[in-house]
């Protein structure tokens, strides 16, 4: 019966074709879209997570974009002052207070802006997951630098090589470089925050401290935060507030998939329709003999129905493909414009996006295939003596 | 089992109208009639006396308007779509002037297709058919490849697929030339000879004189039986 199916399809290979490179289109689209959407908040998790710390203390001013700026090692216009830090230290349930000062020099001739970052042990310590390339170690005084992988690349540098900054007047000593991780850390310069305080004229000032609780546990991050919240000129801000304004900023964005995804779907349903319309339509007369000859109205209601589905889950299978190969283009294309870009790739087609794209298509092709089914099954066994050749 | 000296087909006041327009045509009218096992019946008449609606009704494919026909020994009014389409497929065997052969599968397939509906596909059964209409050599083409009279072969092959009671033909012989036609007789015929039961609406005066009975219909009536 399948053989029948396909045979049926294949008579008209350009139609069938069409309708399968149309569907095949709207499929990877949905499953990249789809794939892109829950590997960016998968992604947004773990980078938040593995920073193992569960809340940011930043400047007055509009929180969510504080903490996004300082978390990817851009300036804030304000900043905090150090006794902000000396607090909460000094707080009880506070393990690790790591702050961060952070400035921009922009490179007018080399068209960029590099971002340094001033850093003490504690920010250190919380960075646990980086590594550095042999020949490596920590800072060894106040004018040692650590650079990203990218950041070295671009200076030509390694461990042990001077750097000068001409901007600023200031030589340095390589003390590190980082591996290539994939993160905004790749392209940072990192100093003794002293050092970064002095270099950019702002000593006792910082962009932001990120805190780490003995008990990471709901009630005590609340109780933590509001105990923060008084410190004068500083706001807390939680991972989970963060999380939520990030996976708010995509929903927008969300949004507009949905409607790709339902404009995708509609075509696919119409061209299904057609292609199976006009299946039955040609072969109006076989399958009035198939009627006459044995094919219960059910039969040939289910066969109609299952040509939809035959083409509609190729079609998917196809767009899932094209997706699984095609896609990494479009991770490049939108990466550079989302907030908090996460460090892993996006372009891997999860296998959820897969089989949700694949569903959608299927029913989608079965509610095409109802009526041209519905059709056939209509049409009597006394038409094969009746119509003309 | 029914007794062999049952009717294959017994009709009693057959009535087939059909509404056109704001009229209703008596396709067929007030038709009694008996098929025995083995016979040989030919249905004449000219065009539009309801030849084909006869042959429906015969065959389980449409039902009367009014009157009673039994099949096989089913009385079809009782019958669902369900059971009437089982009646057709296991009992009945069927041959169409436009051959109705399925352009997208090889002879064999075609000759199969009844088997496999009947969820009993038996591929020496399909050969042994092939041989004995005489196509066996095409087995693997198209339909499209194949001569007019090479495709009612196909069809009577097909038609004979589940081992029919009775065989249906409407015109067999209306797209053939006289030479293929006398070849299709022939091949009725020795069918006939080995005990299947046939009934064949024709123009060609032949074919009906190679019948055990002729019913001429004129207006939907039977006017004369030979
Ligand atoms: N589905 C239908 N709807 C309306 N009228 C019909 C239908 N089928 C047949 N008729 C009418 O019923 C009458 C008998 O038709 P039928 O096809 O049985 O004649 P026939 O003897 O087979 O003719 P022919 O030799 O041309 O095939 C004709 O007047 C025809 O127009
Ligand atoms: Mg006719």
């Amino acid at each position: 019966m399948i053989k029948i199916i396909l045979k049926n399809l294949w008579r008209r290979p350009i139609r069938t074709g069409l309708t399968l490179v149309g569907l095949s289109l709207s499929a990877a689209l949905m499953t990249c879209l789809l794939s892109f959407g829950q590997a960016y908040e998968s992604a947004i998790r773990t980078d938040l997570d593995r920073m193992g710390m569960q809340m940011m203390l930043v400047p007055l001013g509009c929180p969510y974009d504080g903490a996004a700026r300082a978390l990817k090692g851009r300036t804030l216009d304000s900043s905090l002052p150090e006794s902000a830090l000396i607090i909460a230290q000094k707080d009880p349930a506070v393990s690790l207070a790591a702050p961060v000062y952070t400035a921009a020099i922009p490179r007018k001739g080399e068209k960029r802006t590099d971002m340094w970052v001033g850093l003490d042990d504690a920010t250190i310590k919380m960075h646990s997951w980086w590594k550095f390339t042999p020949g490596s170690h920590g800072f060894d005084g106040p004018n040692s630098v650590i650079l990203g992988s990218e950041a070295a690349a671009t200076e030509l540098r390694k461990p042990g090589d001077r750097l000068y900054s001409p901007e600023t007047n200031r030589d340095f000593m390589v003390a590190g470089v980082l591996e290539r991780s994939g993160t905004s850390d790749d392209s940072l310069f990192f100093i003794p925050l002293k050092t970064a305080q002095q270099m950019f004229g702002e000593p006792g000032r910082l962009t932001a401290i990120s805190i780490r609780l003995k008990d990471p546990s709901p009630p005590e991050i609340a109780a933590t935060a509001a105990r923060l919240q008084k410190i004068p000129g500083a706001q807390v801000t939680t991972l989970t507030e963060m999380l939520g304004v990030f996976l708010n900023l995509i929903a927008s964005a969300k949004t507009l998939v949905m409607a790709i995804t339902v404009v995708a779907l509609v075509v696919s349903l119409f061209s299904v329709f057609n292609t199976i319309m006009a299946n039955v339509i040609e072969r109006t007369r076989e399958l009035a003999v198939m009627r006459a000859i044995g094919m219960s109205k059910l039969g040939l209601f289910n066969a109609m129905l299952m040509e939809s589905v035959v083409v509609s889950v190729s079609g998917a299978l196809c767009g899932i493909l094209l997706a699984a190969t095609g896609g990494g283009w479009m991770e490049r294309a939108v990466h550079p414009y989302l907030p908090l870009a996460p460090s892993e790739g996006l372009q891997s087609v999860t296998l959820n996006a897969a089989l949700s794209a694949t569903t959608m298509i299927m029913l989608a092709g079965i509610c095409a295939g109802l009526y041209p089914a519905w059709v056939a099954s209509r049409l009597h066994p006394s038409a094969a003596l009746r119509l003309d050749i | 089992m029914q007794p062999s000296d049952q009717p294959v087909v017994q009709a009693n006041k057959l009535v087939k109208s059909y509404p056109r327009g704001s009229e209703i045509v008596h396709a067929v009218v007030d038709i009694d009639v008996e098929i025995q096992q083995g016979e040989y019946v030919a249905i004449v008449g000219a065009s539009g006396s309801g030849k084909t609606t006869l042959l429906q009704l015969l065959g389980g494919m449409d039902r009367p308007t009014s009157g009673t026909i039994s099949i096989a020994g089913k009385e079809i009014s009782k019958l669902s779509d369900r059971e009437l389409t089982r009646l057709r497929r296991e009992q009945l065997g069927f041959v169409f002037q436009h051959f109705g052969l399925l352009s997208t599968l090889t002879v064999a397939e075609n000759v199969a297709l009844p088997a496999i509906l009947n969820h009993k596909p038996n591929h020496s059964r399909v050969d042994e058919l092939l041989e004995r209409t005489g196509i066996i050599h095409r087995r693997n083409h198209r339909p499209s490849e194949l001569s007019g009279g090479e495709m009612q072969r196909v069809a009577i092959a097909r038609a004979l697929i589940n081992e029919p009671k009775l065989l249906l033909a409407d015109e067999p012989t209306g797209n053939l030339d006289s030479a293929t036609s006398e070849r299709i007789l022939e091949l009725i015929g020795e069918l006939n000879k080995d005990g299947l039961t046939i009934v064949v609406v024709t123009h060609n005066e032949k074919l009906a004189q190679c019948a055990h009975r002729i019913i001429q219909l004129s207006d939907g009536r039977i006017v004369n039986t030979a």
